[in-house]
């Protein structure tokens, strides 16, 4: 009973990613569950998209990242946001919402 | 800009990021085991993936790939070593003779700033008369200073003679090479002297008004032993006082390719140039080079433009006339009709030498294409890893580049190394009366690209083949080992065979031309030139550098014959204005009974000439002692020019007009029919040759021959003293008549050294090339061979088989080869001294000659076939 795999434009998963790091530092594999929860199970983020684009966002310098202890008590890296990387997440909000709308009243009235 | 911090910041931190990376890899998989989730996925190709984002990637591959090339190349270390020989040697060759082209042609001078210094020539169309003293590009005073006066695009711009030899007076007089300069010529250049000043304008304000000099301190330290106190002593050139000012800074030997060891101003040409008269003041004389220094920020097109304005300007005095300017980069080899030449011979040769490095390509390309048959199974294995196909050829490619990054450092090294000694070589064989050559043959950054292109290119084109052949994926058949030859390799084996068919062509061309030249040569030791050459020595005065007169000089040359007649073992001396095969040659006109004009080459001779070079006289008679110096218009013809002119009949008693002059004409006699000589040129007879008596105009310039049955240097330095006995300030240049002979030869013979040489090269690569290609072949056909073997073939029939398949190719290249260089032959049939281009000799003997090489380079490794034992054979893997 496995899900059709949903294909996710590549520039959501980073805004997903800030937007997720915005409430605070976490680990890669909680990042993953994070987004599977909160979209009710329909995004899963394999670690095959999901690792380059933690890359990318570290090479931007928008989030760092730093040693900690997991709920498993295991040392591993927490990721998180800069003050760029928040930056770049309004400004990437702003713009993901205005091309919403705009499908949005394509959809609607043509 | 922090990005690009980052990026660096990861780089130099590689590993680190990279076990961080998988340890959070790592803890990711394990909390997805924990809750269940099973992740496919080629943990290694996401690493990658997550690891090209920074993009430091291509580095690591470069890295690995250059240390699996390293290793590669360590384990067949006597292929590598070979191949990277073969290399280091077409590499050699090509940067040594670019070395050579760079430092005559294409290396600016050696002074300040030396790209903003260009040179200016001119180039007339149209019809309109000039007279040159030196070349016809070359301007007059007139035009330097309207040049001068009138550009926007120079901060100055000099003039010289580039040539102007004087004889300097002292204890030993010797000749010098100088040039007479504008007043700017130190300035513009930025040249300052190592002692005492330059010239000034002052010293160019009027004709003869500075006797000033500047020495080159080759000759301040040479001549005069590098007497500080040089500057402001007084030397004379031409029996003219000149002093010294200054001495130029060691190294600098002026802008010609011929070493300058003094500069005068330009001014005292009338006074120091005793042959020409007053140049100063001919208008449309070519006499003068120009540079000139662009301001900063023009560009040569901006003086192109500029100039040809007043060049233009000038046209208009001389109706029908357009000039063309030629404003390049100053060289020191910058006459735009020897640089055409020049050009056209180092094509010439740098195509000989490129086709040798394509000869060792091939040969390497088919190494490698055998070597790399041989790790089918090693490259089929990491196909199936999931190498891609260009990470295959990539790697590959990068052991053919190192392989030719190393060969041609070596072999540019090694070319620099020894062209020194071989430049020098060349110039000990240079003909004496050839002045020193300015040239550094240093290696700059030209070569050192030119050197790094060609290994590069090198390295691509031997090593394509082979990378694309061997990463074809015949994975199926590659694993299981059964493409050992029960079938032909197909496309493998046509590109090997192809590749022998180019290198036995090329290397037959090569030694065609060898053959061809080296065969003219002999015939050019065995021509006779109509006269006889040996114990005859040719004196060369220099009287008219000495303020003579015709009488003085008529004088002089009685005295100096009777003294010469006097010297020991001396059997005659004579005069002659033009020596046989010494490239002079004077020419004029003729009529016979009011008819058309023909064109005649001529000689002044004494009476005795004939004598001396033991030219018979076969009708009439010689000239009588009172014809000689008595202007009696006589002459004595040759057998040829009597048979054309006057065919069918006695020439002797025939008069005809000689053109004395623009219209005049004066009624002559032929008086005797001398045998026919090749004086004018070695390849071929005169075909019109006029015999006249010596006058007394003529005792200024005209040259002895002398005839002794001594030796060569105790007649020279009897010669010597005799002159100086007369005169101690004269130069009596003295050398034996043969050397003229020599002069001819010597272009052929250089090139045919070099043709040989290189063909001889083709040569061994080729064999080399046939020998490796053949061993693969049989080794590869082992199995086969040990079937046909256990089948009842007899050694003989296996030889056959296998010298059949590498003779083809060979034979095939050979055909070509012939073909190609009947094609070409035609054009360098000058140097053939009148073989035919075509000479069946060569061209049969030469191709059997390479057949037979070939045959034995197959020979040796088919023999091997023969000895394989069928039972090892048949187990072979």
């Amino acid at each position: 009973m496995s899900m059709p795999k949903i294909d996710m434009p590549s520039g959501a998963l980073v805004l997903l990613i800030l937007r997720i790091l915005r409430s605070g530092p976490l680990h890669g594999y909680a990042i993953a569950q994070r987004i599977f929860t909160l979209s009710s199970e329909v995004l899963r983020v394999e670690e095959g998209s999901l690792y380059p684009a933690l890359q990318r966002i570290l090479l931007k310098g928008w989030v760092t990242a730093e040693w900690g202890i997991s709920e498993t008590n295991r040392k591993v890296r927490f990721y998180r946001l800069t003050t760029e990387g928040k930056k770049q997440l309004e400004a990437e909000l702003s713009d993901y919402n205005r091309v919403n709308v705009a499908i949005q009243s394509v959809l609607r009235t043509a | 800009m922090k990005e690009f911090f980052r990026r660096l910041h990861y780089f130099l931190n590689r590993r680190r990021f990279d076990e961080e990376l998988m340890g959070d890899m790592e803890f990711h998989r394990e909390m997805a085991a924990r809750d269940g989730r099973r992740n496919f996925g080629n943990e290694l190709r996401l690493r990658e993936d997550a690891r090209e984002v920074w993009g430091w990637v291509w580095i690591d591959r470069l890295g690995q790939d250059l240390r699996y090339a390293v290793r590669m190349l360590g384990k067949n270390r006597g292929m590598t070593v070979g191949v990277v020989l073969a290399i280091a040697l077409g590499i050699g060759v090509n940067t040594g003779i670019f070395t050579l082209l760079n430092a005559i042609a294409l290396r600016p001078l050696e002074v300040h700033d030396a790209r903003r210094v260009v040179s200016v020539y001119q180039t007339f169309r149209g019809s309109s008369t000039r007279n040159v003293n030196g070349a016809a590009s070359m301007f007059s005073y007139a035009e330097y200073l309207d040049y001068r006066e009138h550009n926007h695009v120079f901060s100055g711009l000099l003039a010289y003679q580039p040539i102007f030899s004087a004889s300097l007076d002292g204890e030993q007089p010797r000749q010098l090479q100088g040039q007479l300069i504008s007043c700017n010529y130190f300035e513009v250049l930025n040249m300052r002297p190592s002692m005492g000043r330059g010239l000034t304008e002052s010293d160019c304000a009027a004709p003869g008004s500075a006797p000033v000099v500047v020495l080159s301190d080759g000759i301040w330290r040479g001549v005069f032993n590098a007497n500080p106190g040089m500057v402001g002593k007084v030397i004379t050139l031409n029996r003219v006082p000149l002093t010294v000012v200054g001495i130029a800074p060691a190294g600098f030997r002026g802008t010609e390719s011929v070493a300058t060891e003094f500069w005068a101003p330009v001014s005292m040409q009338p006074v120091l140039d005793t042959r020409s008269g007053n140049s100063l003041a001919s208008d449309n004389l070519s006499w003068l080079v120009l540079m000139g220094r662009l301001k900063s920020g023009t560009s040569l097109s901006q003086a192109r433009a500029d100039l040809s304005i007043i060049a233009g300007r000038i046209d208009e005095h001389h109706p029908g006339r357009t000039t063309t300017l030629a404003i390049d980069v100053a060289s020191l080899f910058g006459e735009p009709e020897a640089r055409g030449y020049l050009f056209g011979a180092g094509a010439i040769l740098l195509a000989a030498v490129s086709l040798v490095l394509l000869i060792v390509c091939a040969n390497v390309a088919n190494l490698l294409l055998a070597r790399a048959s041989g790790r089918r199974k090693e490259i089929a294995l990491r196909l199936s890893l999931g190498a891609s196909r260009g990470r295959l050829i990539r790697q590959l490619l990068t052991e053919s580049l190192l392989l030719a990054l190393i060969g041609g450092a070596l072999g540019s090294v090694a070319a620099f190394w020894s062209f020194d000694v071989l430049f020098r070589l060349l110039l000990a064989h240079v003909p004496h009366w050839m002045p020193t050559i300015a040239l550094s043959v240093r290696p700059d950054l030209h070569v050192l690209a030119y050197a790094l292109v060609l290994t590069v290119i090198a390295g691509i084109i031997f090593g394509l083949a082979p990378a694309l052949q061997a990463s074809k994926p015949e994975l199926n058949l590659a694993l299981k080992d059964e493409g050992a030859g029960l079938h032909a390799d197909g496309s493998r084996s046509w590109l090997r065979s192809a590749l022998v068919v180019a290198q036995v062509s090329v290397c037959l061309i090569l030694l065609l031309t060898a053959g061809l030249l080296g065969h003219g040569l002999r015939e050019a030791q065995t021509i006779d030139p109509g006269f006889a050459a040996k114990d005859v020595s040719v004196v060369t005065l220099n009287l008219d550098q000495q303020n003579y007169n015709d009488t003085k000089a008529t004088v002089f040359q009685r005295e100096l014959i009777d003294r010469i007649g006097a010297l020991p073992r001396v059997d005659a001396v004579a005069q002659a204005s033009v020596i046989p095969l010494s490239l002079d040659t004077h020419g004029s006109g003729i009529r016979i009974n009011g008819g058309e004009r023909v064109q005649i080459h001529f000689d002044n001779v004494s009476a005795k000439y004939f004598e001396v070079l033991s030219i018979p006289i076969v009708g009439g008679r010689h000239f009588s002692e009172g014809e000689v110096h008595g202007a009696a218009k006589v002459a004595i013809v040759t057998e040829g020019t009597a048979r054309r002119l006057w065919p069918n009949q006695d020439a002797v008693g025939k008069t005809f007009e000689f053109q004395n002059g623009a219209e005049t004409y004066n009624l002559m006699q032929v008086v005797g029919i001398a045998k026919d000589t090749r004086t004018s040129s070695l390849g071929a007879e005169d075909e019109y040759f006029f015999y006249f008596p010596v006058s007394s105009e003529d005792q200024l310039r005209t040259k002895l021959l002398v005839h002794a049955g001594a030796s060569f240097v105790a007649i020279a330095k009897g010669i010597r003293e005799a002159v100086h006995g007369i005169d101690p300030n004269l130069i009596a240049d003295v050398h034996p008549l043969d050397d003229n002979l020599e002069n001819y030869r010597l272009p052929s013979r250089i090139v045919t050294i070099l043709f040989g040489a290189l063909g001889l090269l083709a040569l061994i690569l080729a064999s080399i090339g046939i020998y490796g290609v053949v061993a693969y072949i049989v080794s590869q056909r082992t199995r086969e061979i040990g079937i046909r073997m256990a089948l009842g073939a007899s050694a003989g029939e296996v030889l056959r088989l296998v010298l059949r398949g590498s003779m083809r190719p060979a034979l095939l290249g050979v055909v070509i080869g012939v073909g190609c260089c009947a094609g070409v032959s035609r054009l360098f049939a000058s140097l053939l001294f009148g073989v035919s281009p075509f000479d069946p000799i060569t061209f049969v003997g030469v191709p059997v000659f390479l057949l037979a090489v070939s045959l034995l380079a197959s020979y040796l490794p088919a023999r091997r076939a023969t000895r394989i034992d069928p039972t090892v054979a048949l187990r072979y893997e």
